[in-house]
């Protein structure tokens, strides 16, 4: 097993449209990387270089150290699973699953025969062999295409959106077998999907791609909870986002006006005083304020903009940490209300206009539409990244 | 990946690019990896690839370009020449071939014009093929209709079959069925006797109304199917939705049904005129001398008098009136190059559905446009009287009754149509077993004698040979260049694709006539040269292979462009080099196009008589050519048998591909 390493990789189509610009990654041997973004961004065609079937037009790709750039797909030894999975529908699985060996000339008809049977059961499908394509399941189409990639032993996996077309069940009990199987090889895996939510589940890494280029790459966890652009917050799952411009840095907080209210945030390097900058805050970050205090407050001042700053020094932080951080607070109504299962969705309307987005436990509140609440965003919650 | 739409789909429109957007994108993305020999250098790959895109051209381009372009320039070239009588010609600059066809007398009465002999004749062709055409549609139009609405599956594929097999089968073969109906003594003068219609024994033929009713017998399958596609597309809850609405049947058909088969319509139409407009056997076997059509008049320059430019000079005035066709027909209805390669899906389906890709928006155009000539001489509004009257007759009755008259109605012309069709070569069949010296019908007993005759003659054996060779080494060379050049433009983009794709699919526009001349002028310049292809069968092989290529060309062109592309990547993904993945993946997911394609050329070829006899030079012998030379003679029952075999093979290979390509006529 081995790594990938794209170097500059870059693709201009005959056209002049330049699908992808410049992108760089060293994948380790055996990790799980995900190319995540929305449609067009240049992930599959990205994933479309390490396999070959696109050569770029500058850049230069390594697998397993050797330099593959303009080598043909056949010369490459990636398996690849499709989107619409691709099982030659002329041939039963057995004939699919051995093609591979069969093209790389090295193996003999028993080794094939075993090796057939060695995936079929790796894929928890033994027996279907004599069957055609069109005789299985989606979900079995899939396991299949899978146990045809990885037969032929390649030094890399990689998937092109192989859950796309599966329904939502079915897609995430595929996500758990492929991540299971994907360890139990040990082999490393590219995987490119626009869906986010695949994305921070499965992969050892993840790389946010936009226009071209990767936004951010990085552990799942790092890259929610820090994104280092707009893009990204916005990208990969839900985020509350403020745009303004930095008017004081003190303490270790920033201060950030916005039109319509001003947020403190924990000040990150490289931002300074009058740069244009976004508040990110993941909905489950944003707290309610307890029944009774609110509605004290919602008497004490009608504009929450006006509170923000007199607040943070009368509310300490909830979490009860040595150093009181400073808050923002808003004060608005519950517009919208809908269970997510293990957890509750609040779209909430601030007095300035403003609509939030609040994930809660389920079973915490039995606030709902029309109630006016509180809402207090701490400093650490925040994540400042420029413009 | 909307930014990675591509630009070069564009270049290949309507030859075979990929259809659909997310398509288009995966296919012309690979293209590059897709046939290109392996190299680690870059601009080698990129070099290899541009070569490789014009190695597999070439091949077809050769055939296309230098063996059926340069024969019809040539026939231009050669319609200035001089004759010399005598069977000579020589080089030179004379515009007397065209005056000479183009004659006009002048007389002293109105019009005071007069045209020529030629002129007439061509006139005549036009005024045959326009005949041929209107009847077609008169009598296929309900057929076609009661095709696509019936709803037993079985009776269906019955119909459709008995009516392809006739297609197919030789036109000699056709028209000599229709010469043992018609004859005096003939089937139709002997029942009339015997009904008492006819006083004594009346000969029908040589004439034009024999003359039509062969044309017609001939044409009409093509005009059923194409019809038929047409109709069985037309969503049959809009029929349902306009009876809700209250429109009776007489004003659904008018408002819904024939407004949405006007392209079927349109196509069907064009496409008899064109074939009958190029027709040589039957004005040949069934006219009489006053019916000699341009075709059957360009023969006989060729065959009989030798006279080379002349023959030249006519073939390229009936060219004209193919393309002057063709262009109003464009202007009119806006059909495009692309549909026009449509009116070649005979092959894909029996003759069918080449209207789907006109545009709707200049039919409209045109079919207001009858619209308002019809109703300024009140036409419509004699159309909407008659219209009510029948929808108010036929509402009176109740529906159950009414369902059940128009049925029966409509089964007996079915009925008598589908007689018209089958019993001409039913005929044939029951004649061959007769036990007698003469045709006679009905048959006086069963006889396997004119068989064994048939297999007992030397020179009944040769033709049978010659046809097959013939047939089978034309299917090969139609299908390695139809296949060669649907390969190359499906997977490289070439300037001038389009063009290309055009002259893939332009062999079979031409009347067969003229590709016979064409060839024949060719191969004997080539003579001179050394190359002896006049009076061969291969000369014969080659003007096949290239006349009948459009078939295989436009089956394969469909295959490669229904292939998800994504199954060649993934076997270039498991190891397969580019030709292994052709051999393994691409070819098997086409097989049943590839096969096709050869058995349509190969069954066309076989049944094929003007070109063989044109480059035959009186050297080659094959069944078609056999049975018409017999038929100028005497009409012994030996041809009937040889028919019947004829036949038989033809419905082997019919049925034999709509095995392959599952059902290939629905």
């Amino acid at each position: 097993m081995s790594g990938i390493s794209l170097a500059g990789v870059t693709k201009r189509y005959p056209g002049g449209v330049l699908a992808v610009k410049g992108v760089d990654i060293d994948i380790e041997s055996g990790e799980f990387v995900t190319l995540v973004g929305p449609s067009g961004c240049g992930k599959t065609t990205t994933l479309r270089t390490i396999a070959g079937f696109e050569t770029p037009t500058d850049g230069n790709i390594r697998i397993d150290d050797e330099n593959v750039t303009d080598a043909p797909p056949y010369e490459r030894d990636t398996g690849m699973v499709f989107q619409d999975f691709a099982l030659f529908p002329h041939m039963t699985i057995h004939e699919n699953i051995a093609y591979g060996m069969e093209a790389a000339g090295e193996y003999t008809d028993e080794e094939i025969d075993a090796r057939v049977e060695e995936m079929l059961e790796l894929v928890e499908l033994p027996g279907v062999g004599d069957r055609t394509p069109d005789q299985l399941s989606g979900g079995q189409q899939q396991r299949i295409a899978l146990a045809r990639a990885l037969a032929p032993r390649p030094k890399a996996l990689l998937l092109d959106e192989p859950l796309a077309s599966l329904d939502k069940q079915l897609r995430e009990q595929m996500q758990v077998e492929l991540r299971r199987i994907q360890q139990e090889i040990g082999i490393t895996t590219v995987f490119v999907t626009h869906n986010q939510e695949e994305a921070l589940t499965m992969s050892d890494r993840l790389a946010v791609m936009n226009d071209g280029k990767f936004e951010q790459v990085g552990p799942p966890e790092d890259v929610y909870n820090d994104p280092d652009s707009r893009f990204v917050a916005d990208f990969l799952g839900t985020a509350n986002i403020f745009d303004g411009s930095v008017t004081a840095i003190e303490d270790g907080y920033a201060t950030v006006e916005c039109a319509d209210v001003t947020v403190q945030a924990t000040a990150q390097n490289g931002i300074s005083t009058g740069d244009d900058v976004s508040v990110i805050v993941r909905p489950e970050r944003i707290r309610f304020a307890a029944a009774s205090e609110s509605d004290a407050d919602a008497d004490a001042t009608a504009n929450a903009t006006a509170n923000a700053s007199a607040s943070s020094s009368t509310n300490p932080s909830a979490d009860g940490g040595t150093q009181p951080a400073p808050e923002t607070v808003f004060k608005g109504e519950i517009t919208f209300k809908r269970h997510l299962g293990s957890s509750v969705e609040f779209r909430v309307e601030t007095d300035a206009g403003r609509e939030l987005v609040v994930v809660r436990r389920s079973g915490l509140d039995e606030r709902g539409p029309g109630d006016r609440v509180t809402v207090s965003i701490g400093a650490a919650d925040c994540r400042l990244v420029e413009e | 990946m909307t930014n990675r739409t591509d630009t070069s789909s564009e270049t290949g429109t309507g030859t075979g690019a990929a259809t659909t957007a997310d398509a288009a994108t995966t296919a012309s993305d690979t293209e590059a990896s897709t046939a290109e020999p392996s190299s680690s250098d870059e601009s080698g790959r990129a070099g290899l690839k541009s070569r490789a895109k014009w190695y597999v051209l070439s091949y077809p381009l050769f055939w296309l370009v230098a063996v059926f372009f340069v024969p019809l320039c040539m026939l231009v070239v050669f319609s200035f020449w001089e004759n010399i009588p005598g069977g000579q010609y020589q080089i030179g600059f004379t515009l007397e071939n065209y005056a000479r066809f183009l004659d006009i007398g002048f007389t002293s009465t109105w019009p005071f014009i007069e045209p020529g002999l030629y002129l007439g004749q061509l006139w005549l062709t036009v005024e045959l093929a326009l005949v041929t055409a209107g009847l077609s549609l008169l009598l296929g139009y309900p057929m076609a209709y009661y095709l696509a609405r019936m709803n037993r599956p079985w009776l269906r594929s019955v119909l459709l079959i008995t009516i392809i097999s006739s297609l197919w089968v030789t036109y000699v073969i056709r028209a000599y069925a229709w010469q043992v109906i018609l004859a005096s003594g003939g089937i139709l003068s002997s029942v009339g006797t015997a009904l008492g219609f006819l006083a004594e024994p009346q000969s029908f033929y040589p004439g034009y109304w024999g003359l039509v009713v062969g044309m017609v017998y001939v044409f009409l399958p093509f005009m059923i199917l194409t019809l038929y596609s047409s109709l069985r597309n037309l969503d049959g809850e809009l029929l349902e939705a306009s009876k809700n609405l209250g429109a009776g049947p007489a004003k659904t058909f008018r408002r819904v049904t024939l407004p949405l088969s006007k392209n079927g319509v349109m196509s069907g139409t064009a496409l008899v005129f064109i074939l009958a407009l190029g027709s040589y056997v039957l004005p040949r076997l069934l006219g009489s001398p006053g019916q000699r059509t341009l075709p059957v008049l360009i023969e006989q320059q060729i065959m009989s008098e030798s006279n080379y430019p002349f023959g030249a000079a006519m073939s390229i005035g009936l060219i004209v009136v193919v393309l002057v066709f063709l262009w109003v027909l464009i202007r009119v209805t806006n059909v495009t190059t692309a549909s026009l390669g449509g009116t070649e899906e005979i092959a894909t389906d029996g003759g069918s559905q080449p209207a789907r890709s006109s545009a709707p928006g200049p039919l409209t155009r045109f079919r207001s446009g009858l619209g308002t000539a019809a109703a300024t001489v009140g036409l419509t509004a004699a159309g909407n009287r008659l219209g009510s009257a029948l929808d108010s007759l036929v509402t009176r009755i109740d529906a159950n009754t009414r369902e059940s008259i128009i049925w029966v109605a409509f089964r007996t012309y079915v009925a008598a149509v589908m007689v018209y069709i089958a019993l001409p070569l039913a005929i044939i069949i029951a004649v061959s077993f007769t036990p007698e010296e003469f045709l006679t019908f009905p048959p006086g007993g069963f006889s396997l004698q004119w068989y064994a005759e048939f297999f007992g003659t030397e020179a009944w054996r040769t033709a049978l040979l010659n046809s097959l060779t013939i047939a089978g080494a034309a299917a090969l060379l139609s299908t390695t260049i139809g296949g060669g050049l649907a390969f190359a433009l499906d997977r490289f983009d070439y300037r001038w694709g389009t063009i290309y794709g055009t002259l893939g699919v332009l062999p079979i526009l031409l009347p067969p006539v003229i590709i016979g001349v064409a060839f024949l002028v060719f191969f004997l310049e080539l003579e001179i040269g050394g190359f002896a292809l006049a009076g061969s069968r291969l000369g014969i092989i080659i003007a096949h292979g290239i006349f009948y290529a459009p078939f295989p060309f436009i089956l394969i062109s469909q295959g490669l462009d229904e292939i998800d592309r994504t199954y060649e990547e993934a076997a270039m993904n498991l190891g397969a080099s580019s030709l292994r993945t052709i051999r393994t993946i691409t070819y098997p997911l086409i097989r049943a196009n590839v096969v096709s394609g050869a058995l349509f050329a190969f069954i066309l070829s076989l049944n094929e008589y003007i070109i063989s006899w044109l480059l035959s030079l009186f050297l080659v012998q094959t069944i078609p050519i056999q049975i018409f030379n017999q038929l100028r003679y005497s009409y012994p029952p030996t041809i009937a048998a040889a028919s019947v075999v004829f036949i038989f093979l033809t419905v082997v290979v019919m049925t034999a591909i709509d095995r392959l390509s599952g059902g290939i006529w629905e």
